[in-house]
């Protein structure tokens, strides 16, 4: 009798962990592709896109409340129009604001994409109204791996993903493009000098990176809804996942989003749910106390 | 080939050129020799469009590039190796050389024939073609500067300090090559450097920048034997 208790138990165990797994790796993966979104600016510019939590936030407004409720698309070209419209909306932000900003002094920088995640924010409430979004039926119900059971989200989250990470791994090694993005983050000079557009280069990544926003907006839909407070906790953790990655690096920004969101769904076996969200900052903060680099990050010589 | 007339160059307020006027001709070799800050790499930057001359105009092949972006200056033909190399330290040596072709469309097959190409003169290169750039010495660097300069086939190469910081022995073969590069490619060539002997002996003509001004110029060989050039650049 005890032993079957016992074993019943264990696969009980084994079962939940195995669904925290999952949960983990689909979070980790969200806050992966945040780090990675403003990586790219980074890189690129050296601007940090304080904007990007809004930027998340508005690809799913104009997914959920243009072209889903106002205009009646179906799921797919809905994605495909959100999408479009946004990389419309990065062209027009690269050449007036983060384009002209990156040779100002760093606080100036900061506060106009701070400034511009305010005017997003204040927008939508004018435009859509302060009320949250549901979008029926988006991703939503459970899907059966095995005896496993999982959200379908989390499920598309890893599949969307993965590929995006390959989309964008095969366009930076393999196309000129891509190669040219990589030499701006490196040395601007020496690529102009190869007859690069820089700025061109800068508006390519720019709009690569609010595309990669408003997919990460979608796929959060069914976790969050639509809502002005949506990417909030995703935005914050994805920057926390890319210092503890190691700043910088877009593989660092993966490792580390992946390390936070296992961490904090292990963690709430042990402790309280309602700590899941401070575990992922004691993470940060224990980084930043004893490995500054990150996991992948480079030592610095000083 | 290329003409400068008259520019002023400044920084913020600080003029670094001062009505420079310069002008190299076809399947030359022209040298410009001058001290530290005598505005030798600001004239290059100038012509290149990496700052902007606020006087004067800048003539390559009888069409005005005075105010282009570097990128069009590029495409035109006018490659410029910059002084400290610059080569893209995360990128293999390959990709390096790729990234010099940026310019021009070339297939898959044109590319990898020149890239082979640059392999024939600095075989060096092959060798490493698959490490990092950042890997390498600062004598394969500059080899890889001056090999991802030549992938695009240019009109006309301006090299800065190409010598800098080089072992002496392979100085010597950074100049043979550059000379080769002109002899056997017909490419004129300006060549900015601190290693004035060297750069007397190679060139055809030169000019001596002082603070921002063209002090001198003229055949090589006659500056060679200037008691001026001697005292100030030749170490008497």
């Amino acid at each position: 009798m005890s032993i079957v208790r016992v074993t019943k138990e264990v696969v009980f165990l084994y079962k939940i962990i195995l669904q925290l797994l999952v949960s983990g790796i689909a979070m980790g993966f969200v806050y992966g592709l945040v780090g990675i979104e403003y990586t790219l600016i980074w890189n690129s510019t050296g601007l940090l896109n304080f904007s990007h939590e809004r930027i998340i936030m508005l690809g799913a407004y104009i997914f959920a409340g243009s072209f889903v409720l106002q205009t009646g698309l179906s799921v797919l070209p809905a994605i495909v129009a959100t999408i479009i419209a946004i990389i419309f909306f990065a062209v027009f932000v690269a050449y007036t604001i983060f384009i002209p900003l990156r040779n100002m002094s760093a606080l100036c920088a900061i506060m106009s994409t701070v400034m511009l995640g305010n005017i997003i924010n204040e927008s939508v409430r004018l435009y859509y109204g302060p009320e949250a979004i549901t979008v029926k039926g988006f991703l939503t119900g459970m899907i059966r791996i095995g005896t496993l059971v999982v959200a379908r989200a989390y499920v598309v989250i890893i599949f969307v993903a993965l590929i995006i990470l390959a989309l964008l791994l095969l366009f930076m090694m393999k196309t000129k493009t891509g190669k040219a993005m990589r030499c701006v983050a490196q040395n601007k000079n020496a690529s102009s000098l190869m007859g690069i557009d820089v700025q061109k280069n800068m508006m390519i990544t720019i709009a690569i990176s609010f595309s990669i926003c408003s997919i990460i907006g979608l796929l959060v839909i069914p976790l969050y809804s639509v809502k002005q407070s949506m990417a909030s906790m995703i935005s914050l953790k994805g920057f926390a996942a890319g210092v503890i990655g190691g700043f910088g690096s877009l593989p660092g920004a993966i490792v580390g989003g992946l390390f936070i969101g296992i961490i904090e769904n292990i963690a709430g076996m042990i402790f309280p749910s309602t700590f899941k969200d401070v575990v992922a900052f004691v993470c940060l903060i224990l980084m930043l106390l004893l490995r500054p680099s990150g996991i992948l990050g480079k030592k610095r010589i000083s | 080939m290329l003409k400068v007339n008259n520019i002023s160059t400044y920084y913020g307020k600080v003029q670094a050129l001062h009505n420079v006027s310069f002008e190299i001709k076809d399947e030359e070799i022209v040298s410009i020799i001058g001290a530290n800050g005598a505005g030798k790499s600001t004239l290059m930057r100038s012509i290149m469009g990496l700052v902007q001359p606020k006087e004067g105009e800048i003539v390559f092949k009888d069409e005005e590039i005075t105010n282009l972006k570097t990128n069009k200056i590029v495409e035109r033909g006018i490659v410029y190796v910059p002084e400290g190399r610059e080569v893209f330290p995360a990128l293999s040596v390959e990709d390096n050389l790729e990234m010099g072709a940026f310019s021009k469309k070339y297939s898959q097959r044109i590319l990898s024939n020149k890239i082979e190409e640059m392999y024939d003169i600095f075989p060096r290169l092959k060798e490493r073609k698959k490490q990092l750039a950042g890997t390498l010495s600062g004598g394969e660097q500059q080899m890889l500067a001056i090999a991802r300069g030549l992938m695009s086939s240019p009109e006309l190469i301006m090299f800065d300090e190409p010598s800098l910081g080089l072992a002496p022995v392979i100085v010597d073969d950074m100049f043979e090559v550059i000379v080769s590069i002109n002899r056997q490619q017909h490419i004129p060539i300006v060549l900015v450097e601190q290693n004035a002997f060297e750069a007397l002996r190679i060139s055809s003509r030169c000019y001596v920048l002082e603070n921002g001004e063209v002090r001198m110029h003229g055949l090589s060989d006659e500056l060679m034997k200037s008691p001026e050039v001697k005292s100030a650049y030749l170490g008497g």
